[in-house]
């Protein structure tokens, strides 16, 4: 450890460190476009130059290493000048498009602009004009003119995806960013250089002018597109979906997410698809009824079979409080041992960035609740040979579209009663007969495990047809603040949806065993006293960054 | 009584009814409109009928027509009371107004007046103590504190002025010596040597100023409109009525203004008496026609006198109020008839 | 407590003075002549008033060649102080690569304050001459961009005045 000055402020801080990381630990900012915590230091916008006492220039912060004894100042008329003329600099070609560009509201160069410009340029010829609207990649549109030449993407693209696409061309004022001939910016992680790039030169395809970033809300959460679990935000604006942003979370996924799970992943919430209330099997056809109706049909339904006639497949994609009331409706309620879950994984998907094979998000927490896997006796294939000789007359499915697999959906046929959770309308709905419509990750409080034994917890960022805003606790923008009842812009599209486990707990309460939780963390309570795995697991603990269990528990359920 | 003179008495009370309710205070809530409108160089309600003559009617319609809200807290039965004490009371008081002096019709000799009481007077005192329970009442039941205030702010303010109200008669009767209304105005239509009317305003010029200044404030009319004050209290005692409710208390007021207008021109200013004319030999039945015209006249004239003061001069404060009511009124009133007895005394 | 000082007067009232009452004849005198001037009012809807291009009437989108000038950035939006507006972007093949697909003014909500015109980049949404608002329904005070758009030559006074005064 060394000993800086900071601004006069004495900093205690390791010697392998560059002065703006060391800056950065101790809560000063520095400007910078360039540099990025997560990759190597180029040092061409010069925006972190600072002073250090008996240096002759100005030097990069970025590109610095401390030494013992170091005197930085970030503040003095020196470096004000300095920035001032580097945001002159950088503003002579910058288009003046900030209405049209959808990185406003969270541009660095717009908000460094009001920060450390003078607000005055003395550059009175033509910008330079460049090319605008080109296809770097599937995803990816590229605005030439915005491009501040950070070449933050192209070392992403080298140093974090390993794939060598991107480069400046031309020189002086006319560099431009491009892909090499004949390739494209198509990595399976290329939406991340839409976060960092700190202009709106690099912006999302499915997300462009959407929506204006000050509109909406955003909401911590997680990905569910596979088993890493990926910090996200999700941003909503009039109860709808727009787009998934990463969040840092150094445990799970970096700063990074891949552009599957960005992309694709949350299209299901607001799709034309989505259940909207339940639905009961009549005269063959399903019709739309009230949930007293479907919780008292599914009840006097399994009144009247035998408990072994009676299967239950819970899901990998539910959370770790659904599948722990499943566990205790299908032990407590109905008596029965023959549920299990199906693990949707894709053999080799594994990649050594994020990806993984897995392809639900809590299939860790599913097995540590003791619910048998694919393999496991009185698992999936007991249930699955049950259900073809005919022993098993009733299944009851979690959020799990099991007849999407075309051997599964033939069995089905054999069943007498086939009762699904479910967010959409699939393949499995289809064939059944009572359908309780589910509430979405992003719309409920739960938490889910990712493969490494980290429970996480999901936040409700779109509201439900029971729920309000406010007094829910959700994440609110200034249009969910401020709208009327008559106001076309505030009312969304909310859906008539319940947490898994609040369905179960309420045909279980109707069929004589009290199950009675106020909110979702109560029954996380529950389940944490009852599951060895999560001893000392609480809501608050988890927080937004998730917390780990127990590394011996992994090991003995992950077979 | 017979039952010709009890129909002819149902009838007398009809024609007052509707002349003074539906034609008088709808038209003096017209009159009030385009008079403070052209006052203020505007227009005025003038589209509904010719001039706007049927916009008051309009109003009724709307006033009729709108929900009728009690506050939750509000005492219903006395809630619903109040606007009506208010009407009643202020319609009362025509009973003892003579509007002419008789009139021959079918053969039958009809007086021009509903009830010919002996204690005209007093029954006219009596009536205007009873209309404070409208006001105040409708601000107690109401369960608001400005309509609270409006109502105690009416009361304190009626009481103040009911007194030199009163005080400012006694010259009057002193004068007289009758309390029967009609008689007050048969002595009224004498003359001085043969030419000037001998109208109590002559006689009682204080008595007069001080009973107008009184009537203004027991019809709440702007000068003294503090229970309704709008900057300090929303709508004072009616704040917390709709519909035709507040219609009723719009239309006590203005018929208070008619009573009171009327009353003023039977005590002080020769009630249905037109001068010189009675002696121009006229057949008797256009006269009491002429004497009728010449009532309603004299009224009208009165009423749009209290509208033009209400759009000249500004609120008093309420320690103004009660300063002019019980340091100024008060003694006027008592010296007025002090001087009235002692001229009657040593004359 | 606050003291105050003698009251100071310039000169005693008389009698005649302090019994207010010639005073209120003046002012009698003063209204009743009133009565008898001209009046300013104008009869509305046959007489219809042309407000100056200061005035602000209702908001419009300004067009040129068909074409909106709003590239929907929403700023209108975002300025609005009674939420009125509600803007949602799209793309397009025009140079200025965003257009609004829904620009919707809540006419219930407007308070013609002008704010959306002061903020607007392009200068597309201005206030108009139009003061005659008259809805029955809520549904009919949503103004969408068939009744917002309007071309430049309708709106000249006004672009003309902004540019003078702005």
């Amino acid at each position: 450890m060394i000993k800086i000055t900071v601004d006069g402020r004495e900093l205690e801080v390791d010697p392998t460190l560059t002065i703006i990381q060391a800056a950065a630990q101790n809560g000063i900012e520095i400007p910078h476009f360039c540099w990025h915590p997560k990759l190597t230091v180029s040092g061409n916008c010069r925006m972190c130059l600072v002073e250090i006492e008996k240096m002759p220039k100005l030097v990069i912060s970025c590109a610095t290493q401390v030494a013992d004894g170091m005197v930085i100042k970030t503040k003095s008329e020196k470096v004000v000048k300095a920035r001032n003329a580097v945001m002159e600099f950088l503003l002579i070609n910058h288009p003046l498009d900030c209405p049209i560009c959808d990185e406003a509201g969270e541009c660095k160069l717009q908000d460094y602009t009001y920060k450390y410009s003078t607000g005055y340029s003395r550059f009175q010829e033509d910008k330079v004009h460049k090319p605008k609207r080109i296809e770097l990649g599937p995803n990816i549109i590229l605005d030439v003119e915005r491009c501040i030449l950070c070449s933050r993407c192209i070392r992403f693209s080298e140093e974090i995806a390993h794939q060598k696409v991107l480069t400046f061309t031309e020189r002086g004022t006319h560099v431009v960013l491009t892909t090499f001939p004949g390739t494209q910016l198509d990595n399976p992680y290329a939406m991340n250089v839409v976060d960092i790039c700190p202009v709106g030169a690099l912006t999302n395809r499915d997300f462009r002018f959407k929506a204006r970033v000050w509109e909406m809300s955003s909401t911590e959460s997680i990905c569910i597109g596979c088993a890493r679990g990926c910090n996200t935000n999700v941003w909503v604006r009039n109860n709808e979906i727009l787009r998934l942003t990463p969040r840092d979370n150094e445990e799970v996924n970096s700063s990074w997410m891949c552009d599957e799970g960005r992309v694709h992943s949350f299209k299901f919430v607001s799709s034309e698809n989505r259940l909207n209330g339940p639905m009961i099997r009549k005269d063959g056809i399903l019709v739309d009824v009230g949930w007293d109706e479907a919780i008292s049909k599914v009840v006097s339904e399994l009144h009247t079979y035998r408990k072994h006639e009676i299967a239950g497949i819970s899901s990998p994609y539910s959370t770790n409080e659904d599948n722990y009331i499943f566990a205790r409706f299908f032990k407590e309620v109905i008596g029965s041992k023959s549920f299990g879950f199906l693990p949707h994984t894709i053999p080799g998907a594994d990649d050594d960035l994020l990806i993984r094979a897995d392809k639900t998000p809590n299939s860790l927490g599913a097995s540590l609740l003791r619910i048998p896997g694919e393999n496991e006796s009185s698992g999936i294939d007991h249930i699955l040979k049950g259900i073809s000789s005919g022993t098993i007359k009733v299944l009851y499915v979690l959020e799990d579209n099991i007849a999407a697999d075309p051997r599964i959906a033939e069995i089905l046929t054999n069943l007498e009663m086939l009762i699904v959770h479910s967010s959409t309308k699939n393949e499995t709905t289809i064939r059944a007969d009572v359908v309780l419509s589910a509430s979405t990750f992003a719309e409920k409080y739960g938490t889910y495990t990712n493969f490494t034994g980290y429970v996480q917890r999901v936040r409700p960022a779109v509201a439900m047809i029971e729920q309000e805003r406010a007094p829910d606790g959700m994440a609110m923008s200034r249009w969910d603040k401020f709208a009327a009842r008559n106001d076309s812009w505030g009312k969304g599209n909310k859906r008539d949806a319940r947490s898994s486990w609040r369905i179960l707990a309420a045909i279980a309460s109707a069929m004589g065993v009290k199950m009675k939780y106020a909110s979702s963390e109560e029954v996380f309570k529950e389940l944490v006293e009852r599951v060895p795995a999560f001893k000392g697991l609480s809501y608050s603990k988890i927080g937004t960054h998730g917390a780990p269990i127990k590394k011996e528990f992994i090991k003995v359920s992950k077979p | 009584m017979d039952l010709i003179s009890l129909i002819i008495l149902l009838a007398k009370i009809l024609i007052i009814m509707f002349g003074v309710l539906v034609l008088g205070a709808a038209m003096a809530v017209l009159a009030e409109r385009r008079v403070s409108a052209f006052i203020q160089e505007r227009l005025g309600p003038n589209r509904v009928g010719p001039g706007g003559i049927i916009q008051p009617f309009a109003d009724v319609v709307k006033l009729v027509m709108k929900e009728d809200i009690v506050p939750v807290q509000a005492n219903r039965f006395i809630h619903d009371m109040a606007p009506i004490i208010s009407i009643s009371v202020a319609l009362s008081t025509f009973a003892i107004i003579p509007f002419g002096n008789s009139i021959e019709l079918f053969g039958r000799q009809i007086k021009l007046i509903i009830a010919d009481v002996d204690i005209g007077i007093l029954y006219l005192l009596a009536l205007t103590s009873i209309g404070v329970y409208g006001v105040s009442l409708a601000g107690w039941s109401s369960n608001n504190k400005y309509s609270l205030l409006g109502g105690l702010r009416s009361s304190a303010q009626l009481i103040s002025y009911e007194l030199s109200m009163g005080l400012s008669l006694i010259g009057v009767l002193m004068i007289s010596s009758t309390l029967r209304l009609d008689r007050i105005v048969l002595l009224q239509t004498e003359y001085f040597w043969g030419i000037i009317p001998k109208w109590n305003i002559f006689l009682q010029p204080l008595g007069f100023i001080t009973f107008v200044i009184a009537a203004f404030a027991e019809t709440n009319r702007l000068p003294f409109d503090l229970p309704e004050a709008e900057p300090e209290l929303v709508g004072g005692y009616h704040t917390e009525y709709t519909g035709m409710k507040f219609g009723l208390f719009f239309l006590a007021e203005y018929a208070n203004v008619i009573a009171s207008s009327a009353v003023t021109v039977t005590l002080f200013l020769g009630g249905w008496h037109l001068p010189y004319v009675d002696q121009l030999g006229i057949s008797p039945f256009i006269l009491s026609l002429l004497q009728i015209l010449t009532f309603l006249v004299k009224v009208i004239l009165l009423v749009l006198f209290f509208i033009v003061v209400r759009w000249t001069i500004p609120r008093f404060r309420y320690d103004q109020l009660m300063h002019i009511g019980w340091k100024v009124m008060l003694p006027v009133a008592i010296a007025n008839f002090l001087i009235t007895g002692l001229i009657m005394l040593f004359r | 407590m606050k003291t105050y000082g003698p009251i100071i007067r310039k000169k005693d009232l008389t009698l005649l003075q302090k019994s207010y009452i010639p005073e209120i004849l003046k002012g009698l005198r003063m209204t009743i002549g009133q009565m008898f001037k001209p009046t300013f009012t104008s009869q509305f809807p046959e007489e219809r008033f042309k407000p100056e291009p200061s005035f602000r009437g209702r908001p419009v989108l300004v067009t040129e060649q068909g074409v909106e000038r709003c590239v929907a950035c929403g700023l209108c939006a975002r300025v609005c102080p009674s939420l009125a507006i509600e803007v949602q972007a799209g793309e397009t093949e025009l140079m200025k690569e965003r257009y609004p697909v829904k620009f919707e003014i809540n006419m219930l909500r407007c308070i013609f304050c002008g704010f959306c015109e002061e903020v607007c980049p392009e200068e597309a949404i201005i206030m108009s001459n139009d003061y005659l608002l008259v809805f029955s329904s809520q549904e009919e005070a949503l103004f969408g961009k068939e009744r917002l758009l309007k071309s430049t030559e309708e709106l000249k006074e006004r672009l003309e005045f902004l540019r003078n005064h702005r």
